[in-house]
């Protein structure tokens, strides 16, 4: 399942959750109820909810935490390399690095399956560089920063034509932006 | 002792934010069907109206907590309505700075003006200055106000009072005991005055960059970790503000004791202000260049905060309402739906900040869906509530209203629907802050056309509130004791 339809399912189940505690802890305070401290031991159901809670999240870290990006494919070495820099408001990519005052734009096409580095820079402002898919799905991003080099690498699992959208807002054309390549 | 100056000045503000609150709701319903391509907006009018609505809804809500923490103070300390008047005059000024500068001078850099886009001008030249001189007075003044505050509270309780060390103790009570809500509000303070100073650092950088023609020109970098530090903890803290409130308010109109300081509600609230300053970083986690540790500090630091909330506040919540006696009423029922709100928009949160799920919610419409979860059906909520407290004392009644039954079930439908109109956005990778959508992401239309009418609804509670509100804020001018 893809992430996004993951954490949606995750969100919805759990705020439905918290709804109904919410609902039944306001039922449960009817003015029929007698007025004496109803919930025994507070203290040691704080102590409960805190090791559960503590628990739940120390575990969705220890998981989530390798799957960051700055851990993923940082052993193998690029099959490809593509530059890309960010102006307003359009994207430049390159097979080698762009140069501030000249303009350049390549076709670009990257293999499937195998490693690819993109080494995203701006121009001017910040940008956002991300990558969707033939399904318009967000598959991996990173930032375009002026003075500085992201580097994001990713492996594309499926061929076909992608799709690059700026995703730090960066101006009135910061909508328009966009770009693509080819997986092949 | 709360004095008739301080009820008008109160009065003041509660009539000033809500209006100011109804024109943001209506920018905001604009920008939705704006997207939903059911109006027709210049992009950069939509983004003026984006960086105007942000600012608006941000700094009013931090004034409202201010301002009610200003308003309780008087309850334990000698305040200065000197002090409050003095803010509210300058919030206005600088309120009318920054909309002149977006509205007429069509300053568009979003609310959170990310260098350098703020000196790329493409609007009139006077809008960059005017919009960040506008920012430096509020946060000038806001500053002298919390510090002022501070100081007062110090005057009753030192520092290690103020922060509820004594409580720290499992086995002995202390000799003096400090309410939470002075705890909650001086570490809240004590944050926001953190927050303002690095505000004032952050200008100082942009103004030195601005009026020395490339004689000094900054670190994008450091200006981004800057910027975020203040905007995240802004808004964290305004959200505390209202939970100080909370804690004040809500026993004494349920008929239920007062909440009291315990060892773990003061290391509780002691931890938070730790976490709420580190989490910030999770607003750079798709800036690789920043040093994984920072990363890895915003994931945790965000994960950590939600432990003292959740397992101090939201139990102490539930324990107050669970199977008791609750006299409801419009001002517990705010309090109550607002904690929902604020948890269910802290779950988005959390999913947001685990940086591998970041890598496809940043910057897409998941991001205005979390936050304006625990804002529109969180803190707005909790200042609503005190409003409705104080307007009783305004008039001195104790007779709350009852929350009327259609007007929960507009709230509730007009603000989750809002919300969710988003979420839905955010998981189908629909980015946030675009004028319009381009074709290939146009399901980002229809939700956008549902949430703007879903706000509307929203929208039409907020008028019924301010409808009533206005009633008794008004009274206080006409009172003469
Ligand atoms: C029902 C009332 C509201 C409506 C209809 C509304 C609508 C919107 C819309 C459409 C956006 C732009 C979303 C995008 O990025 O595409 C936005 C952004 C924002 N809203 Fe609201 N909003 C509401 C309430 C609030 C509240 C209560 C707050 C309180 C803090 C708030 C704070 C913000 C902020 C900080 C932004 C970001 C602005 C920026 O990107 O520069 N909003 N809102
Ligand atoms: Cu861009
Ligand atoms: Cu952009």
């Amino acid at each position: 399942m893809k992430v996004q339809l993951f954490v949606l399912i995750l969100f919805f189940s759990s705020a439905s959750v918290i709804a109904l505690i919410a609902y039944y802890v306001f039922r449960s305070s009817q003015p029929t109820t007698t007025n004496k401290e109803s919930v025994k031991d507070p203290i040691k159901k704080r102590g409960i909810f805190l090791f559960i809670w503590f628990f739940i999240l120390a575990v969705i870290f220890s998981v989530t935490l390798p799957k960051s990006p700055y851990y993923i494919f940082t052993d193998e070495t690029p099959n490809q390399v593509v530059y890309v820099a960010a102006r307003q408001f359009f994207f430049m990519l390159a097979n080698e690095p762009i140069e501030p005052n000249v303009p350049k734009m390549e076709k670009i096409e990257v293999p499937v399956n195998k490693t690819v580095e993109f080494r995203v820079t701006s121009f001017d402002v910040n940008h956002g560089f991300a990558i969707y898919n033939e399904r318009s799905e967000l598959v991996t991003q990173t930032q375009a920063m002026p003075g500085y080099v992201n580097k994001l690498r990713w492996k594309f699992k499926e061929p076909g034509n992608y799709k690059i959208f700026c995703l730090e807002y960066c101006g009135a054309g910061h909508q328009l932006m966009q770009s693509s390549f080819v997986v092949k | 002792m709360t004095t008739l100056s301080l009820k008008k000045t109160t009065s003041a503000w509660i009539i000033t934010i809500l209006v100011l609150f109804i024109i943001a709701i209506s920018f905001g319903i604009t920008m939705r069907f704006n997207q939903g391509r059911d109006i027709n907006l210049n992009p950069d009018t939509f983004y003026s109206i984006m960086t105007v609505h942000g600012v608006t809804m941000i700094g009013i809500w931090s004034c409202a907590g201010m301002m009610a923490v200003n308003y309780l103070l008087s309850r334990y300390v000698k305040t200065s309505v000197k002090l409050n008047v003095f803010a509210y005059a300058f919030t206005v000024v600088g309120v009318l700075m920054i909309w002149a500068s977006t509205l007429i001078g069509k300053f568009h850099a979003g609310w959170t003006f990310l260098y350098p886009l703020p000196f790329r001008v493409a609007w009139a030249k006077w809008g960059t200055p005017l919009f960040l001189w506008g920012l430096t007075l509020l946060a000038v003044v806001w500053l002298v106000w919390a510090i002022g505050m501070v100081a007062q509270i110090l005057r009753n309780y030192s520092l290690s009072e103020s922060l509820a060390f004594q409580h720290l103790s499992r086995t002995k009570t202390p000799a003096k005991e400090t309410p939470p809500f002075i705890l909650i509000s001086f570490v809240s303070l004590i944050g926001i005055i953190i927050c303002l100073v690095t505000a004032a650092i952050l200008m100082a950088l942009l103004f030195a960059e601005y009026y020395s023609n490339g004689g000094f020109v900054n670190d994008p970098l450091l200006v981004k970790n800057l910027t975020y530090f203040f905007g995240h903890t802004i808004a964290n803290e305004a959200l505390y503000l209202g939970l100080a409130t909370l804690y004040e308010i809500m026993p004494e109109v349920s008929g239920r004791p007062k909440f009291k300081t315990t060892w773990y509600v003061a290391l509780g609230w002691q931890l938070s202000l730790f976490f709420i300053l580190t989490a910030f970083f999770h607003h750079l986690y798709m800036d690789f260049v920043q040093p994984i540790s920072f990363q890895i500090i915003g994931q945790m630091a965000s994960y950590l905060a939600s432990i003292p909330s959740a397992v101090v506040t939201v139990l102490s919540v539930i324990f107050l309402v669970f199977g008791n006696k609750i006299k409801w009423n419009i001002v517990n029922g705010l309090f109550f739906l607002g904690v929902t709100g604020w948890i269910i928009g802290g779950i988005g949160a959390l999913i947001d900040a685990t940086i591998s799920n970041n890598i496809v919610l940043h910057n897409t419409l998941w991001v205005p869906a979390h936050f304006h979860t625990y804002n529109a059906m969180g803190n707005v909520l909790f200042s609503l509530a005190f409003f409705f407290w104080v307007g009783n004392e305004f008039v001195d009644s104790k007779d709350y209203s009852k929350f009327n039954k259609l007007l929960l079930a507009l709230l509730i439908i007009g603000g989750f629907g809002f919300v969710i109109m988003f979420y839905i956005g955010g998981a189908n990778s629909i980015p946030r802050r675009y004028s319009v959508y381009p074709k290939e992401l146009n399901l980002g239309d229809i939700l956008a056309t549902l949430g703007g009418a879903f706000a509307s609804v929203y929208l039409l509670a907020i008028l019924w509130i301010f409808i009533d509100l206005m009633k008794k804020c008004i009274k206080v001018f006409s009172s003469a004791r």
